[in-house]
């Protein structure tokens, strides 16, 4: 990518001029500086967005309502409020759109340095591999927050933009007024970005692997989808509760009155569990291998 | 080379590790509890003293009935017509797993929420206001309780025997009832008490009820009874030849503390379709095994043989409603066997015959047939 050796200074550049160890909140910087300039990403975000938007001018456009209990959930409720873009935005994104997302950018973290030839240079300055690890990590959490957060929001606008907006209808039946409504879409949004830690860091530690970052970024996707596969078939019952994807589609709870924390706590558990495993094979790989290139 | 083999060490400790501590956390919920002795007619009369009026807590629900799986595991729109979605309801409800959450306080107030995928199913109830909202197909049904209570409000655990006369309860002691209660099933069913446990982090005493008779599919009952209050946190069916728990249902958390009051104010949201509904009698008791007499006209009154575990249920022609046979979930659930089609479960067999009549019990197959040959 150009940017890499263009107008934004990476973390080669910055920690070369520095002298000594370059504080790692200015690595964390630059390293979200590059991610949040590429054309990628941008990319990436511009088709998240589009989701939402897609969702509402379909609604908008077609004379009949749509029949409850046909569709994606929610899906028959966003004529009568618009908040509701959002949440069936984020439901249709789960199982595909937002795991692709986060498996180019986690895929590319250290494979797509390595294919550039840049890696070497990053580890000349004295920034550790541990700690390049650890950035790299934190920013592609940092992307999984965003891409969560832009489905969210653009169909929060989509919504308000296109449809009448009102007090919000939970799953149990109970209503909330709009601005708990978009606190529970902020929500949501946080539980799907944690939901995707755990492929992250397993898209980080296959990058470590590979030169090439477009095998990396595929391994990752595929590994959500089979993933995913795993979680529908009930032969394999016992496995399901140890599937990184097996909560995706639990964010719902969050959408109950009162809010059912459980599966929140489950779910941050079990992704914590896969980042330090996925962690721990991305450092033993990483600190052990012969940087070449 | 060493130190760079060494740098694997955390990939091979941490799975290990978080493995180590998953299977310690399975382990501890299991682990033994020691609590003082006590005996079955003991355990008995602490469920019946036992006064908790407010709770809210999480059940979960799983069944390996042996069921065929349907399609649609979904929630059922309640708002399907057809004379097989009550049937349907029923085997989708016990017969896949569910979590649900259930706030009482009082005798008047609770909630009974049951979380499906992407959906709920609430009932609340709030004085003489019972609310019943699906929001698969956001629809509610509001029914106006009459001033009488309602039989759902007394406690439904303390099951009187049918030979005990309904009157003298409040005269006697939990004890002395216990002490009925086991003098009645003893014939046919077998009443010890098992090892201490933990249910939703609270020590329970067990009551296991084992039939006497080795005709029965069902193996064992067992119920798990608080220490401290005497509310049964659990209940578990076991079925003959089948190590995993045909069904079971048990609190994964509880606090018996009284829930805030707003959980209990249900409003019907803007676009719901809204069923009014009024009784004026006393809400039926719904799903009873052995429905009471009166309940059914007499020309689809069943008949009982056999006695104890080993009773069979039989319902004279007529009693199906008219689309079960036709409906797709029918032909999927029940197999042809001679003369009619059999539901068989690990619990329970229901045989269906051509000419109408129904044979139900928790017996296998062959008895249900030996019950329905012309004698």
């Amino acid at each position: 990518m150009a940017a890499r050796g263009g107008a934004a200074p990476g973390p080669a550049a910055r920690a070369a001029s520095a002298s000594g160890r370059p504080g790692a909140w200015a690595l964390m910087g630059s390293e979200l500086s590059v991610l949040f300039r590429r054309l990628r990403t941008w990319a990436m975000l511009l088709a998240l967005a589009a989701i939402p938007l897609l969702i509402a001018t379909a609604v908008r456009l077609t004379s009949h309502p749509v029949p409850p209990a046909r569709g994606p959930a929610f899906l028959d409720r966003i004529s009568q409020n618009g908040l509701f873009v959002g949440m069936t935005a984020m439901l249709v994104s789960v199982p595909l759109f937002l795991p692709l997302t986060v498996g180019v950018v986690a895929g590319d973290t250290i494979a797509g340095e390595a294919n550039l030839g840049t890696l070497r240079y990053l580890l000349v300055a004295p920034a550790g591999r541990v700690r390049l690890l650890l950035i790299k990590y934190a920013a592609a959490a940092v992307f999984c927050l965003t891409a969560t957060v832009t489905v969210a929001a653009v169909g929060v606008l989509a919504g308000v933009a296109l449809f009448p907006v009102g007090p919000v209808t939970l799953l149990s039946g109970d209503t909330i007024d709009v601005g708990e409504s978009l606190l529970r879409s902020l929500l949501i949004a946080a539980y799907l970005a944690v939901s995707l830690l755990g492929l992250a860091a397993i898209g980080l530690a296959i990058s470590t692997f590979t030169d090439i970052p477009v095998g990396a970024m595929a391994a990752t996707v595929v590994l959500s989808v089979m993933s995913q596969v795993a979680d529908n078939l009930p032969q394999l019952e016992w496995l399901h509760p140890w599937l990184f994807s097996h909560y995706w589609l639990d964010f719902a709870d969050l959408l109950r009155q009162p809010i059912s924390w459980t599966t929140f706590g489950g779910n941050a558990l079990l992704q914590g569990g896969y980042i330090l495993a996925a962690g721990a094979i991305a450092y033993g790989r990483f600190t052990s291998k012969d940087i070449l290139s | 080379m060493t130190r760079r083999w060494l740098r694997w060490l955390p990939a091979a400790m941490v799975p290990a590790a978080l493995t180590a501590a998953a299977l310690a956390g399975s382990y501890q919920a299991g682990a033994a509890v020691s609590l003082p002795g006590k005996s079955a007619a003991e355990i008995i009369a602490m469920i019946g003293r036992s006064d908790v009026r407010a709770l809210s807590g999480t059940l979960r629900q799983s069944s390996e009935l042996g069921l065929p799986q349907l399609p649609s595991a979904g929630p059922l729109p309640s708002a399907r017509p057809g004379a097989n979605q009550g049937l349907a309801a029923v085997i989708e409800l016990l017969g896949t797993p569910h979590t649900a959450r259930i706030y009482l306080d009082g005798p008047s107030k609770a909630r009974f929420q049951i979380m499906d995928t992407l959906a709920e199913r609430d009932v609340v109830r709030n004085g003489k206001d019972l609310w019943l909202y699906n929001s698969a197909d956001n629809s509610a049904a509001h029914i106006t309780l009459p001033d009488a209570p309602a039989p759902g409000t007394r406690t439904p655990h303390a099951h009187v025997p049918a030979d005990q006369d309904p009157k003298t309860p409040e005269m006697t002691t939990p004890e002395a009832l216990a002490q009925r209660f086991l003098a009645a099933v003893d014939p046919s069913t077998e009443v010890t008490v098992g090892d201490p446990t933990t249910v939703a982090g609270r020590t329970a005493y067990q009551l296991v009820l084992k039939p006497r008779s080795t005709g029965t599919l069902l193996d064992s009952v067992t119920l798990a009874v608080d220490s401290a209050s005497g509310l049964p946190l659990g209940i578990q069916l076991r079925a003959r030849e089948q190590a995993a728990p045909a069904f079971s249902l048990a609190f994964s958390d509880i606090s018996l503390a009284a829930p805030e009051s707003s959980v209990f104010a249900f409003t019907p949201p803007r676009g719901a379709s809204i069923e009014e509904k009024t009784v004026t009698s006393p809400v039926p008791v719904p799903e009873s095994k052995h429905p009471a007499p009166g309940t059914h006209p007499a020309a689809t009154r069943p008949t009982v043989t056999g006695k104890g575990w080993d009773t069979v249920v039989a319902f004279p022609a007529g009693v199906l409603p008219a689309g079960v046979r036709s409906a797709p979930a029918f032909a999927q659930l029940t197999q042809a066997v001679p003369g009619g089609r059999a539901l068989s479960s690990s619990l329970v067999t229901v045989l269906m015959l051509d000419d109408g009549r129904v044979f139900a019990g928790m017996v296998p197959l062959e008895r249900l047939q030996a019950a329905a040959a012309p004698q």
